[in-house]
């Protein structure tokens, strides 16, 4: 068996996302929230406008930074979650490539994207596949999935770079189709940084 | 009076919804990050489009739930606004005020704690731009006013050692 992404997506949606009477929730090791998709696509669409065309590559490389960084750090912390090593875990027969299938799991189980890898070659090369994902809703003319980026290229550092905290950025992701730009998905390929 | 909550997973898209609106979960990382480039893009508006943006997506919500739930009264509306906060996962709230303007005050913060956690210290100022966001769209919802009612400031941070963060809200 390896492991089965709408399975794990079905288990993992199961679990009550709550926040405590603090008003926080604490789950996978981190601080979650669970806001509104209009802002988080509101304020990268409004700061993409605000910055002039010269800088706009710099602001963009920012923007898939944020997730990168985001997702090495949380990525870690949910494959040694409880979570992911009760629902993941026994279905884990492959090694890494399961583990960054699990991962796509949660990914997909938090509402980021309904994606997972299609092509991976270890420690050289994945291929994701998102039919759904919540980037990709407005229509501004461009690609938009920087979130997506950033946290596959994290994965697949968290899979195949030096171990945790010190493999960050050995790898790196770009957005080759887009469903906000007309294409019927969004492909994402990760590749080593030069 | 406890707000109704329907947090439902659309087993097609695999897409969350709270109350009907999309929604998406992500971590105190992400939160603290896009915040601290809000920040270090101050010189194009950094902050305040990150305030705005909080502003006109929370509206929504709060108006749309006022509306099904016949609620009525600007105060029972602040009061939904504060556990709509909660909710989120964005910390723990009190509001006081009336239609010239009021005050929020955190006791827990997702925002601040979220950045301690990822950075501790403080970087000598506020950073709080997502809820000064919230408290304006709030009280701009629950006294029928239109975005850009309300100011927010914040006086007393937690990222900055103070015991609680504060927030004056002043009609403009």
């Amino acid at each position: 068996m390896t492991v089965q992404r709408d399975v794990v997506v079905k288990q993992l949606a199961d679990i009550q996302i709550e926040s405590t009477d603090e008003g926080l929730i604490p789950a996978y090791g981190v601080l979650v929230n669970m806001l509104p998709v209009a802002f988080w696509n509101t304020f990268t669409e409004r700061i993409l406008k605000a910055i002039p065309d010269e800088r706009r590559a710099e602001l963009e490389e920012a923007l898939v930074n944020c997730a990168h960084e985001c997702g090495y750090h949380t990525g870690f912390g949910i494959i040694n979650s409880d979570e992911f090593k009760s629902v993941v875990e026994p279905m884990v027969t492959e090694g890494a490539k399961d583990i960054l299938r699990g991962a796509y799991a949660v990914f997909t189980a938090w509402g980021w994207a309904k994606s997972g890898i299609v092509q991976i070659k270890e420690g050289e090369r994945m291929v994701i596949r998102a039919v759904d994902y919540y980037e990709s809703d407005g229509q501004p003319g461009y690609k938009t999935a920087f979130m997506i980026r950033g946290v596959s290229a994290a994965f697949f550092d968290l899979a195949y770079s030096d171990a945790f905290p010190d493999g960050i950025h050995k790898y790196k992701c770009e957005q080759a189709k887009g469903i906000e730009v007309g294409d019927p998905f969004g492909e994402f390929i990760v590749y080593q940084n030069e | 009076m406890a707000l109704e909550v329907d947090l439902t997973f659309d087993q097609k898209t695999y897409r969350h919804y709270m109350n009907g609106f999309l929604a998406v979960l992500h971590c105190h990382h992400y939160m603290s990050l896009l915040t601290k480039l809000a920040e270090d893009y101050e010189d194009v508006g950094g902050p305040d489009i990150l305030c705005e943006s909080v502003e006109d997506s929370i509206r929504p919500m709060l108006d749309d739930y006022f509306q099904k739930h016949n609620v009525g009264t600007p105060e029972e509306k602040l009061k939904v606004g504060q556990e709509y906060y909660s909710v989120m996962g964005m910390g723990q709230m009190e509001v006081m005020g009336d239609e010239q303007g009021g005050e929020v005050v955190l006791q827990r913060s997702h925002v601040d704690q979220g950045w301690q956690k990822k950075w501790g210290g403080n970087i000598g100022k506020p950073i709080n731009h997502w809820t000064r966001g919230y408290a304006a769209a709030m009280f701009a919802a629950a006294f029928n006013r239109p975005p850009r009612s309300y100011q927010a400031e914040e006086i007393a941070s937690i990222i900055k050692g103070d015991d609680t963060s504060k927030f004056t809200i002043t009609a403009c």
